[in-house]
């Protein structure tokens, strides 16, 4: 009888709790570049297990199938020089990739350290460490990593990755100088410094963790340079030696096939080149922050 | 007027320490490097000199003398013009590359131009068709252009209209005999420029893109609509003179990248210019001439780059004094 006129309200009362809602797949997919994703994915694995792939020894001659055209027996046909195409493909991936990735090391921790030491600096010695980039990235790169090559005679992996990272670095150096210039007067580097923390503590701890993700994008196209570099420098002669198989030192073969006419020696590395730098960089797109804009007043 | 004064000494000023730098780093490098100068000079005739005889050699060529030294004395000669011999032509490096200045020159100045001309148009054409089917379609077909290497474009295209077709010539500036034709000359420019065109067009048409997008968010622009000017006349008359500062100095950014790219499409079409010859020089440790044509190549990058910037306070007096980085 009470309770009829006195009723409480909210008796079966609970704590709401928004439940997670697990995005599905496609949801967590969305705007990832998967298809170059996937073709690069693609070709890595098929660099990695080479081995497997290949059905022909790479190094090996065939002197009695020089020049031969794509067919059953040799995939991607044969080079002037008896070898086979496709196997060759595969392995010469494996030193291209590797120097992409060894380059781009290099020009990582150059760039970041000398722009983290820029950026930090007093007024004077930021601008001096600016225009030391400045009078070097006017100079074109090719021309300096042609001294560079004919001086050292940078004809294995690593000297030629070398003196592509070292010539290579002045523009990220720019973009993290400019970076570390914004947040380095964040109260938490204030904190860390308070804290006696030094130098590399703060450029590990504080700085890099906070502009790696706009530094990614030139981090991605810079494996795609690289490798565009090495292949360049191969081509001419400057690079990696023919008995040396990356995909460049494929395409100096290239003058040669010109006057046999033999089109197979051409397209098939520089395709394979092309479509991983073109996966490279729609990869590398995806950490660029897209341009917002509000509608245009045209 | 004294501004100017004091801004162009400035300049030469800045202009003649990057020379100087440049200059020593090459020369150290050169020096340096593994591999014998009297080898390369005198060849297999080497073998046959004497201990002394060598030790003659050496110090009349200056080989004896230490680094610091060599280069005074480099220096001090290429002052007046000798930039020394070139191992591997056996003349004067200055000899070995004037004839080939011009042809460089013609290649790079014809590539700039064009590049800079299409990449505007490109450039307001997107801007008019933004993100319609035919924007995004151009912007996905030059991106791709944009990331074939240029030696094997070129290469291929050698391999479709020189060899399949038989169409333009391959290789060379010129035919025998024909160094004043100028249509033999323009026949075999066609696929270098072409070369040149599609590697470096879109790289600077999209940022010329993107400047004029931001543009034409701007309050001028509704004006300007709203007095009744047709989106033609507002790009063409409006946004592109606020853009044109920034066109400028994309274009001296760009000098650097454009005179790299000579280098590989002369490499590749073996045409006779400066690129081809500092790629050969390279092969052939002629440090001499490799040395006189990064030279010339930075000379005239820097050049270029103080007129950009002198043009750029022209055009656009905001961009004088404060808040430029300037050099």
């Amino acid at each position: 009888m009470v309770n009829d006129s006195f009723r409480l309200v909210g008796s079966e009362y609970r704590i709401h709790q928004p439940q997670p809602k697990k995005q599905s797949l496609r949801q967590r997919l969305k705007g990832l570049p998967l298809l170059s994703m996937t073709i690069f994915l693609f070709i890595v694995l098929g660099c990695i297990f080479a081995g497997q792939l290949a059905n022909h020894d790479p190094t090996d001659f065939y002197l009695q199938n020089l020049n031969e055209a794509p067919g059953k027996e040799f995939f991607f046909g044969t080079d002037s020089l008896g070898r086979d195409i496709y196997s060759m493909i595969w392995y010469g991936g494996r030193i291209s990739l590797t120097i992409g990735l060894l380059g781009t090391a290099i020009i990582a921790v150059i760039g970041i350290l000398w722009g983290c030491i820029s950026g930090t600096a007093s007024e004077r010695v930021d601008s001096i460490m600016m225009r030391i980039t400045e009078i070097c990235g006017s100079i074109p790169s090719l021309l300096f990593v042609l001294i560079l090559s004919a001086a050292f005679q940078a004809n294995d992996i690593l000297s030629l990755s070398i003196v592509i990272g070292v010539t290579g670095w002045f523009g990220l150096a720019r973009i993290v100088r400019s970076e570390v210039r914004q947040i380095r007067n964040s109260e938490y580097v204030l904190y860390a410094r308070c804290c006696n923390g030094s130098f590399l503590h703060v450029t590990i701890q504080h700085l890099i963790p906070n502009f790696l993700s706009p530094v990614m994008f030139a981090l991605v196209s810079s494996i795609g340079s690289c490798i565009t570099l090495e292949s360049s420098l191969s081509f001419l002669g400057l690079g990696l030696p023919i008995s040396s198989i990356s995909w460049g030192s494929m395409l100096s073969l290239a003058n040669r096939a010109l006057l046999s006419n033999t089109w197979w020696v051409i397209v098939f590395p520089g395709l394979f080149l092309v479509v991983t730098l073109m996966c490279l960089t729609n990869i590398g797109s995806f950490f660029r922050k897209s341009a917002n804009r509000k509608p245009s007043n045209l | 007027m004294q501004h100017l004064g004091k801004a162009i000494g400035k300049n030469l000023l800045l202009f003649l320490a990057a020379m100087f730098i440049l200059s020593f780093v090459v020369f150290a490098l050169a020096r340096l490097a593994p591999g014998d100068p009297l080898q390369s000079f005198y060849g297999d005739a080497l073998e046959q000199m004497t201990a002394s005889e060598q030790a003659a050699a050496r110090a009349r060529l200056g080989l004896d003398q230490g680094l610091v030294v060599q280069y005074v004395q480099w220096f001090l000669h290429a002052l007046h013009g000798d930039f020394g011999i070139s191992l591997k032509y056996k003349m004067p490096a200055l000899q070995v590359i004037a004839p080939l200045l011009g042809n460089t020159l013609l290649l790079g100045l014809i590539a700039y131009i064009l590049v800079f001309v299409f990449a505007t148009l490109l450039a307001v054409f997107c801007a008019l068709h933004e993100e319609d089917l035919l924007d995004r379609l151009i912007c996905k077909i030059c991106t791709v252009a944009y990331y074939i290497p240029s030696f094997w474009l070129g290469i291929v295209l050698i391999l479709i209209f020189s060899i399949q077709l038989g169409w333009l010539p391959s290789s060379g500036a010129y035919d025998v005999g024909k160094a004043n034709d100028l249509f033999n000359r323009i026949q075999h420019l066609v696929l270098p420029l072409i070369v040149m065109l599609s590697s470096h067009l879109w790289y600077y048409a999209y940022m010329i893109r993107n400047k004029l997008l931001d543009e034409l968010r701007k309050d001028y622009v509704l004006l300007a609509k709203s007095k009744g000017l047709t989106r033609r006349q507002i790009v063409w008359r409006h946004c592109l003179r606020n853009v044109a500062p920034t066109i400028v100095s994309i274009m001296a950014i760009s000098i650097p990248h454009i005179t790299g790219g000579t280098v590989i499409v002369e490499a590749v079409f073996s045409y006779p210019g400066i690129g081809n010859l500092a790629v050969e020089s390279a092969k052939y440790h002629d440090y001499n001439l490799l040395m006189l044509s990064v030279l010339i190549t930075g000379a005239l990058v820097f050049l270029g780059s103080f007129a950009a910037q002198a043009i750029n306070e022209q055009i656009d007096p905001r961009m004088k004094g404060n808040g430029v980085i300037k050099w």
